[in-house]
């Protein structure tokens, strides 16, 4: 996946769940996500499991750091850094 | 799948059942009311305030598993919840996070101290505008020139704080960057600038001492840094998982020395010319009792063996720690109610259970949380 398409499919998941559709389309991949709260403990494990569900991507402890999620920007270059995403399957689920 | 404890595991339970029933059964608090170190170190003899330290610091080198089991047995034969709670609190509020996140210049000198009881350890999260939301911490620390940290700032709810040693905290390091700005640390309570409040009072847990801690301008030097600088929620959480799962186990062992004194109750208590057992609106009160102490603890004995394994335990810990304070809160008012007045008076011990199980669905974590961390995992 290119960064282009982490970068929307991000973007799409922070509008729809945490700023309900995001009308005055004021999302910008630089708006800082943890200072303005946008990210805080509930929806970053929201997102946490979007990112392994939805782009197969498993982010480790040690990656849960504010570089990592200050900003779409900087979320998708961490999406990007683990490597090669692949759909995640669930045993029996899928 | 089994359901039976290993040979270990019920030596260990039993051990302590019978321990904890011999010299703390019913060890009067101290003239003010509160546990004494005399207690604190009869419970550290029997290896409760060390249970899942490492052996080679004086530890029992348990799991949550097995811990979870230990508490259980204690929480059974002790009739102090407060110092039963005093002894989770350390342990997995505290304990926890300094063993799996301490500097190793510092875990190795204190983790034999709070095995030992030597040292007694607090927890203070909780501020006046940072309850639920851990995430608006006013507390900060600031780094020095020379790499230690300053602190500044109040928390409003530290259980233990009165009688601690160190007091494992968390501040804001980094205001920009929300949750993931905040630095656990473990602060001696001898360092300048740490100021402990008077106990409050509160409804029970009563031998538990609860304050306030004040930091002011307090120093703390860098070696007491637990992780990495912005990884205070994570190491939080962490201790939160030990503390939903394994302190809600000394909850399911009270509930089980009560249920049986409500059996016994029952079949001897007479009205009517009839054990009021024998009176259906009792015999399925005792039965509903039942049913919601063996659901908690199936779900919790789970919720520590995916801790134990590694694996995700954050909606299952959510749901047993939902599942043993509800049914702690609702078989303390059934308690009572087969009690009657004698329930309602404090001689029996009946009311004071009931004083003591209200706070379960407050601390760790209300239940109005847990439940939105079950609906996360729900998929909502
Ligand atoms: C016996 C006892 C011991 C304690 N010991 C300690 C300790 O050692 N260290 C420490 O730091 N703290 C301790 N606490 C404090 C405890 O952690 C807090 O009381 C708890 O986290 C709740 O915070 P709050 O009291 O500010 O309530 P609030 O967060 O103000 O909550 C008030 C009500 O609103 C509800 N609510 C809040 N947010 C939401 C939401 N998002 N959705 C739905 N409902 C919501 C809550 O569930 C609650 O019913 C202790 C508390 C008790 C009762």
């Amino acid at each position: 996946m290119s960064t282009d398409e982490i970068s929307a499919k991000v973007t799409a998941f922070i509008k729809e769940r945490f700023l309900s559709g995001d009308e005055n389309k004021e999302l910008e991949d630089t708006t800082p996500l943890l200072e303005w709260g946008v990210l805080n403990s509930m929806n970053t494990a929201l997102l946490l499991m979007y990112l392994r569900d939805e782009l197969g991507v498993v982010v480790p402890p040690t990656g849960i750091v504010a570089e990592n999620f200050k900003d779409i920007r900087s979320i998708t270059k961490m999406v990007n850094d683990l490597g090669s995403p692949q759909r995640a399957t669930v045993a029996g689920t899928e | 799948m089994d359901f039976d404890l290993t040979a270990d595991q019920q030596r260990r339970y039993d051990e302590t059942l019978a321990a904890t029933r011999e010299q703390l059964g019913d060890a009067p608090s101290g003239a003010d009311g509160y546990f004494t170190r005399q207690q604190w170190k009869v419970a550290a003899s029997l290896g409760l305030t060390g249970l899942c330290l490492p052996t080679e610091q004086g530890g029992g080198g348990l799991g949550a598993l097995d811990t979870a089991l230990s508490l259980e047995a204690f929480g059974r034969g002790c009739r102090d919840t407060g110092l039963v709670f005093a002894v989770c609190a350390h342990l997995l509020a505290c304990a926890v996070p300094i063993r799996d996140f301490a500097s190793q210049e510092i875990r190795d000198g204190m983790v034999s101290g709070l095995a030992s009881g030597d040292v007694i350890a607090a927890n203070a999260m909780t501020e006046d505008d940072a309850g639920s939301d851990v995430g608006r911490l006013a507390v900060r620390a600031r780094r020095d020139d020379d790499g230690a940290y300053v602190l500044d700032g109040e928390k409003s709810f530290a259980s233990n704080a009165p009688a601690a040693d160190a007091i494992v905290t968390y501040a804001v390091t980094n205001p920009k960057a929300g949750f993931l700005g905040v630095t656990g640390f473990v602060v001696p309570r001898d360092l300048p600038g740490v100021v402990v409040g008077e106990p409050m009072e509160k409804m029970g847990l009563s031998s538990c001492p609860a304050s306030r801690v004040r930091f002011d301008n307090c120093r703390v030097p860098e070696a007491y840094r637990l992780g990495a600088e912005g990884q205070g929620g994570a190491v939080f959480q962490h201790s939160m998982a030990w503390e939903r799962a394994c302190l809600l186990a000394a909850y399911l062992g009270a509930m089980e020395h009560q249920l049986a004194r409500c059996v016994e109750h029952a079949r001897r208590r007479e009205q009517f010319g009839r054990r009021i057992g024998a009176f259906q609106a009792i015999s399925h009160r005792i039965a509903e009792m039942k049913q919601r102490l063996e659901s908690g603890r199936l779900l919790l004995y789970r919720g520590c063996w995916l801790l134990d394994n590694g694996r995700d335990h954050v909606g299952a810990i959510a749901l047993a720690k939902l599942a043993v304070s509800e049914a702690a809160v609702a078989n303390s008012l059934d308690a009572v109610q087969i009690f009657g007045g004698a329930g309602y008076l404090s001689a029996a011990g009946i009311e004071q259970q009931l004083r003591d199980a209200i706070p379960t669905t407050i601390f760790s974590g209300t239940s109005e949380v847990q439940r939105e961390l079950v609906a996360r995992e729900a998929g909502l």
